[in-house]
């Protein structure tokens, strides 16, 4: 096999990607250089509860400040182990003000730890999504002396402390001290955790009043009840709000995509468990039928040696094809995704692995006709044929992008499908709404109803 | 006369006035899942009712804006994840509007899944692609600032609440007293006196229609009352 001519811009990990090639070469107009920022841009004020009017109606609003004002005067404590990066700090930092906006006084705290333990959390973290993991004595030890630590610094004196993931769950030691509700918020998949870890975290765990889960699949038997709360979206953050059309002209110019043809997209980071390699291969057997260009947008190379290794993988396998633009984008391309997300035809998200898989959650968002692979919680949110297209093999999905490329009016149906369903289940208002009926229900303020 | 009648209609105010609540939903995971049919068949048995509701009943709100597909879990899960397109359909075809408690639901579908696989022994213990996870329903129900004393009241609420409180009107209304009837029926005959108009309404087809075109069926409904058509 030839090597592959890569185009500088696609060069990730290896120079900035806006720096100048050292060894030009000739790329059609549409494959120039990728313009991609290079810093940060400015955070954009968070949102308030009245801005979500537009999006989820007025008694949407309504039936949430309702709901607020059965809590209000009860206070709530958020505790997680990060404060910034990841999902849950992400969701947090929407949360938090919204819920102190309906006067249910909310506080976040973070723990804190040395590096023996957020090595040790790692370690549990993989363990407990099923890989190999030697667990030791000192392991344990470490986990409860910061747990303990952190326990002896932090108060509890709200009415429900609301613990995130299994780096804090020790602090339940504290509850029988405490006159709140207590509830273990669990947004890793336990489906088929390492015994030991499991062992280890379970009678922590059953020590809480509650468990909540983002899939039902996700979960283990257990003595307290579980509640299902899916993971969300902000539809006013950087990654999902409405953009001009001019900005997605900017983008498509910035990235060479040509918007005359169709745009197939997966997002991802770079890794092998969202089968990059299969989607450029799905591709190529599309482009036979379709002339189409393929988007491959996401980060990990820089960083991330095996990022790196999959990348080139990636380009290995685009060969020199023009309509394959792969790009590594940093951290801080939210609005980028999104204008990436809008500009295309098809989404794909074709995950060998996947936890919730809030890519496709965005995707839908943005009406977006999604084909995903069948794993983890994708089934949840891409209904076969309903929301989207669920698919098995490289083959599979290289037939489901025909189909829905030469069918537009089905992939219009399921694009307009899918974001209902995410309105319905996947936002940060649903999530809100979801934490006020539980902690209505925790502190007695409502009675369920029964189901009939 | 007619326009006699047009105006009494419109300006009727009911004796008592109807005060739009809506519902807010937890899902509870419960113990049983399965991983086929047979399991399927035992977890139906044992499960509670709440689940039975959340599988059939909460279906509709969560997939409102569907039309077609599967009206309940069960049937969805069976066509998708059992490949078995026969049992789904035959699932399917459990009409909510014609039962009056959840344990009428229950024994019908265990009574379909049963004859299903007497016929058809070999499906029981074939492995679904993907487990069943039984959940229940918690329900609190909220109540919204609408309240309607005659039909032009009445439209304008219907234009503006959400479907959440259609459905608890319109859907989960029929397995509470009355049975099989929704409270708008109940209130438009009971209160106003407009017997056809509410027999009209509890024959919109919820299974067809997504909620939304449910509303926009009442409100054509209620405005051909106020405009002179038989109430």
């Amino acid at each position: 096999m030839s090597p592959r001519k890569v185009p500088d811009a696609v060069a990730a990990g290896s120079a900035p990607l806006s720096a100048p090639s050292a060894t030009p070469e000739p790329t059609p107009e549409r494959r120039r250089r990728p313009r991609i920022p290079e810093a940060p841009p400015v955070p954009a004020p968070p949102a308030h509860l009245n801005d979500y009017e537009p999006i989820i109606g007025k008694p949407q609003l309504d039936e949430l400040r309702f709901l607020g004002r059965g809590l209000s005067g009860k206070t709530v404590k958020m505790v997680n182990s990060t404060a910034v990066g990841g999902g849950v700090a992400e969701i947090l930092n929407r949360l938090v003000p919204l819920m102190n906006e309906l006067e249910v006084h909310t506080k976040w705290e973070v723990i804190t730890g040395g590096d023996d333990f957020f090595q040790v959390t790692k370690g549990f973290h993989n363990a407990l999504h099923g890989a190999a993991y030697d667990l030791t004595k000192e392991a344990l030890d470490i986990f409860m002396m910061y747990n303990e630590q952190n326990r002896q610094r932090m108060e509890f004196g709200e009415d429900l402390i609301v613990i995130h993931d299994p780096q804090p769950a020790g602090l339940v030691r504290s509850k029988e001290a405490s006159h709140g509700r207590w509830v273990w918020r669990c947004h890793i998949d336990l489906s088929s955790p390492h015994p030991g870890v499991w062992d280890f975290l379970r009678p922590l765990v059953e020590q809480y009043d509650a468990a909540i889960f983002s899939s039902a699949s996700f979960t283990r038997q257990l003595s307290i009840p579980q509640y299902l709360f899916y993971p969300c979206i902000d539809p006013l953050s950087e990654k999902n709000k409405e953009l001009e059309e001019s900005y997605l002209e900017k983008i498509a110019d910035d990235f060479g995509i040509d918007r005359s043809r169709p745009v197939i997209t997966q997002v991802s980071r770079f890794d092998r468990l969202k089968d990059p390699v299969g989607v450029v291969q799905a591709y190529k057997l599309v482009k036979k039928y379709v002339d189409c260009q393929l988007v491959l947008a996401g980060g990990g190379a820089s960083d991330d040696p095996e990022g790196a290794a999959v990348l080139a993988e990636v380009r290995e396998a685009a060969g020199d094809d023009p309509d394959v633009i792969i790009l590594n984008l940093p951290p801080w391309c939210a609005l980028e995704v999104n204008a990436l997300q809008r500009i295309s035809t098809v989404v794909v998200q074709k995950s060998l692995k996947e936890g919730f898989g809030l890519t496709v959650t965005e995707a839908l968002w943005k009406s977006k006709p999604v084909i995903a692979g069948a794993v983890g919680g994708i089934p949840t949110q891409v209904v076969h044929k309903l929301t989207g297209v669920l698919v098995h093999s490289v083959e599979g999905c290289a037939y489901q992008l025909r189909y829905l490329l030469t069918h537009p009016e089905f992939a219009q149906q399921l694009g307009k499908n899918g974001r209902e369903h995410v309105k319905e289940n996947f936002l940060i208002t649903t999530n809100l709404k979801r934490y006020l009926v539980l902690f209505q229900i925790l502190l007695g303020v409502t009675q369920p109803r029964p189901a009939a | 006369m007619a326009a006699a009648a047009q105006a009494s209609v419109a300006t009727r105010r009911a004796s008592k006035p109807f005060y739009f609540n809506a519902e807010s939903h937890l899902t509870r995971i419960g113990r049983e899942r399965a991983t086929n049919l047979t399991e399927l068949l035992q977890g139906l048995k044992s499960c509670p009712d709440a689940s039975i509701f959340y599988h059939t009943f909460q279906t509709l709100r969560e997939h409102h804006y569907i039309r077609g597909g599967f009206s309940n879990d069960f049937a969805q899960w069976t066509f998708a994840a059992c490949n078995e397109a026969g049992l789904a359909e035959r699932l399917a075809a459990a009409d909510v509007r014609d039962f009056t408690s959840v344990q009428e639901i229950r024994d019908r579908i265990v009574d379909t899944i049963e004859s299903y696989l007497k016929a058809n022994p070999a499906s029981g213990a074939r492995p679904a692609f993907e487990p069943f996870y039984f959940c229940a329903s918690v329900t609190v129900v909220t109540p919204t600032p609408f309240v309607a004393n005659t039909l032009p009241e009445f439209t304008e609420a219907l234009r503006q609440v959400s479907l959440e409180c259609i459905h608890h009107h319109f859907i989960t209304a029929r397995l509470r007293p009355p049975l099989t009837r929704n409270d708008f029926s109940v209130w438009l005959e009971e209160e106003m006196g407009l017997v056809s108009l509410a027999e009209r309404l509890n024959r919109i087809d919820i299974y067809t229609a997504t909620l939304n075109d449910a509303r926009q069926r009442i409100l054509q409904l209620v405005q051909q009352a106020m405009n002179g058509a038989q109430a």
